[in-house]
């Protein structure tokens, strides 16, 4: 089925547009341009209105805005309804028509109030080969909207571009899983399982009331069965915890591959920081300690000859026993004193006495001199020792201010080069990175570890459930009455069981045929055939690239290549699901960088040469490369324009 | 000369100059006494001494160690090549004022000269060619 026309009138910008989707040309390739505002995700939502009734797509601004044209609400008087139609003419393979039709008229009070929608209406057209009409409405309408797009998978037919970007970015898993579960239609399956479920408690609990034994396993088999649904539950929380924790590693990864680790690097220019002040210090001190050197052997250096000159003075003077003075001075005051020589007792006469007094005050400048060169004699030995190393010690310690400053400057240039590493980085949001990168590892750690307790105390659950049948069913047989009860008992449990295992093989069947094809359409587009080996989806529905050299690269996949495996992701679920619907995007290319548009415009090629596809793109998305590649392939060229007063957009053909 | 001399004097005019010695790392935080004996070992080393005009106390004399006085008196034996001297402290006093008195002024001079490299590296260099050519290594 295929879409050939989508009409329009008083729909939102739409006063009255008709959007022509005849195949013409080699591809099956639709292209709407329009600038932001002109209505291109109006388009979008028109086709869901036109189906289901909805508009998951509006933005903000347009859900504040009547459905109803404001053109309309302007010119109208308010004597009659006005109507908001959208029509959607599709063509079956075997060329029959079907034309879905919405309608809602409003009652339009004043220019500036809401209208009140007066009447809704949907209905079905559907042409045979002879050419009869038969006209389905609302309920049978509906379903058959839902032979043509399922409303639960329309998010894989009509989507926003957008959301191949972030396909794989949000919860990877859990939107395969959804996707795997829509598509087997699980829905009904898990119903007839409650079902089954209940059914199987009633009876138990009707069997109970024969026997206080088998009410009381019935009630521990009751408890256990809840608890177990709760691990189960909890189990998938953690699962989707794990799933989304990797997820958002292999992003943080992506953003932060090539980009320095800077809290590292910070850490390390702070500890520069501190070992440059100690050093800093360290030489500071021992210079101050080499000027201490250089300004007491200086001052010595500068009296040497002086210094010299004493030591060799007291040098003689020790060798000619003058030091100590030979002389006692105490000796000649006493006979001064006493007028008597105490050497040979004379008493002194006159001039004995002038000359023991001359003598005396010989004696006493010669002791005052002797005195002050043994006093002066340490001190300038001392000055004289440590003179000898001058030399020495100046040289280590010029040494070791020239190995500070080597260490310093060593310390300058690694800072140097950590801020050149940094230049340019936004090192708050780069660590912000790293800090929730880390925190995401630890909240996979963590539900990991959750998820092995559970794990366990799963396995142990279901032991004891498994031995509480048993002596459930042992309980059963004892009681003959309880026949009939017992066979019903059976019949729930065993269906349950195949309803379970059912369950569980079409949703391995569907992931399994969808990985497959995911495989094959993804293979087939990628650009870079080298790169990659395979497309995988595990039992936890997680997604991995295998790149060539074997390991998972889809965190560090390009934007890109990312997209490609969400369209590819898509396309397989279009072929599985046997829906060989349209495809609708809004904004295709918009989060692909450049140099990949061209490549993904390829492969949007590609797709439309076996399928409908209908791109919505703004100027500046549909670049003239893009267009370059594209635009002779194309079966339409649309643009959207808007009138002067904004309130009306007009579908010129290019 | 005789008498008791309770301190150290400098020129009325040499204190300013001491002032300014400051200016070089090697003098940051030395007392009085240390400037002082350090311009009379600077001034000794180049045989320049000269004589006062005016007097001021720069620092008392019982701030002077052992070891500096053995400087001040070796010094002024040497200047007056007699060991009598060294009975009389005024003129051991007297002798170290008039070499400080000429190098202070030298100092000031080297310091705010223009020439390459700082004071202190030029005082290593001359320290070190003085110590090798007095042979001191072998004290």
């Amino acid at each position: 089925m295929r879409i050939e026309k989508l009409v329009l009138q008083n729909y939102r910008q739409f006063r009255h547009a008709e959007l022509d989707f005849s195949r013409t040309a080699g591809n099956d390739l639709h292209i709407i341009r329009g600038m932001n505002g002109t209505g291109k995700t109006n388009i979008l939502n028109a086709f869901n209105w036109c189906l289901y009734g909805d508009e998951p797509h509006l933005a903000k601004d347009s859900q504040q805005l009547p459905r109803l044209n404001l053109g309309c609400i302007r010119d109208s008087d308010g004597s009659q309804n006005e109507e908001v139609r959208a029509e959607l003419w599709l063509k079956t393979r075997d060329g029959n028509y079907l034309v879905f039709e919405r309608r809602e008229s409003y009652r339009v009070q004043g220019h500036d109030e809401h209208p009140l929608v007066q009447e809704r209406s949907f209905e079905a057209r559907v042409t045979d080969a002879k050419g009869n009409i038969k006209i389905l409405r609302d309920e049978e309408a509906a379903y058959c909207a839902e032979r043509f797009v399922p409303r639960l998978m329309r998010e894989f037919f009509l989507f926003d571009g957008e959301r191949l970007d972030r396909y794989f970015k949000e919860a990877t898993a859990q939107n395969i899983r959804h996707a795997v579960f829509e598509l087997s239609q699980i829905h009904l399956l898990e119903n007839l399982e409650q079902k089954l479920d209940a059914t199987l408690k009633d009876v138990r609990r009707e069997a109970g009331k024969a026997s206080p034994a088998i009410e009381q396993s019935r009630e521990r088999l009751d408890t256990l069965e809840n608890r177990l649904g709760d691990l189960d539950t909890q189990r998938q929380a953690c699962i989707d915890q794990v799933n989304l924790s990797k997820d958002k590693i292999a992003e943080y990864l992506e953003m932060l591959r090539g980009v320095p680790d800077v809290a590292t690097l910070e850490a390390e220019r702070q500890g520069l920081g501190e070992r440059r002040k100690q050093k800093e210090q360290l030489r500071a001190d021992k210079a101050a300690q080499k000027r201490e050197a250089l300004f007491q052997s200086g001052m010595s250096i500068g009296v040497w000859p002086a210094m010299d000159q004493i030591l060799q003075i007291i040098d003689q003077k020790r060798e000619d026993n003058e030091i100590p003075p030979t002389v006692d001075k105490g000796l000649l005051d006493s006979i001064l004193r006493d007028h008597l020589c105490r050497i040979c007792g004379r008493a002194l006469d006159e001039e004995s006495t002038r000359h023991v007094k001359q003598l005396a005050e010989e004696v006493r400048l010669s002791s005052a001199v002797l005195r002050e060169l043994v006093n002066m004699e340490n001190a300038l030995r001392l000055r004289a020792d440590t003179l000898s190393h001058f030399d020495a010690q100046l040289r280590e310690m010029t040494s070791e201010i020239r190995e500070y400053e080597t260490e310093l400057d060593a310390i300058e240039r690694r800072k140097n080069e950590i801020d050149r590493e940094l230049e340019g980085y936004n090192i708050h949001r780069i660590t912000e990175w790293h800090k929730e990168r880390q925190n995401f590892e630890n909240a996979r750690d963590t539900n990991q570890r959750k998820l092995g307790m559970l794990d366990a105390q799963r396995d142990g659950l279901l032991v004891q459930i498994r031995a509480l049948k048993a002596s459930l069913d042992k309980e059963l047989k004892k009681e003959t009455k309880l026949a009939q009860l017992r066979k019903e008992i059976g019949f729930c449990a065993s269906a349950l069981e195949v309803v379970r295992q059912t369950k569980h093989s079409i949703m391995t069947q569907t992931r399994r045929e969808i990985e497959s094809e995911t495989k094959a359409l993804f293979m087939d587009f990628a650009w870079k055939k080298e790169t990659f080996r395979d497309v995988h989806i595990d039992d936890d529905y997680g997604i991995h690239l295998m790149h060539s050299m074997g390991y998972d690269c889809l965190g560090a996949a390009s934007a890109a290549e990312r997209e490609l495996l969400a369209l590819s992701f898509t396309l397989a679920l279009h072929k599985v699901s046997g829906f060989d619907s349209p495809i609708v995007i809004d904004t295709p290319v918009a989060r692909v960088s450049d140099e990949h548009r061209v490549n993904f415009g390829r492969v949007l090629l590609e797709v439309s040469a076996d399928k409908q596809t209908v791109l919505l793109f703004t100027p500046a998305e549909y670049s003239q490369d893009l267009a370059g590649v594209i635009d002779r392939h194309s079966s339409n060229r649309l643009e959207l324009k808007l009138s002067s007063d904004e309130n009306e957009a007009r579908v010129e053909v290019l | 000369m005789s008498g008791v001399v309770d301190r150290l004097s400098v020129d009325e005019k040499d204190r300013a100059l001491y002032d300014r010695l400051e200016s070089a790392d090697i003098f940051e935080g030395r007392t009085r006494k240390e400037q002082f004996l350090f311009a009379l070992a600077y001034a000794f080393q180049r045989g320049v001494r000269r004589p006062m005009e005016t007097r001021e106390g720069f620092f008392l004399a019982k701030d002077l160690h052992t070891e500096d006085r053995a400087l001040l008196s070796a010094v002024a034996a040497y200047s007056d090549d007699s060991l009598d001297v060294l009975a009389d402290k005024a003129r051991v006093f007297r002798i170290a004022e008039e070499y400080a008195h000429a190098g202070i002024r030298m100092i000031v001079d080297e310091i705010e000269s223009t020439q390459y490299g700082s004071f202190e590296k030029r005082l290593e260099m001359d320290f070190h060619d003085r110590w090798k050519q007095l042979a001191l290594a072998d004290n």
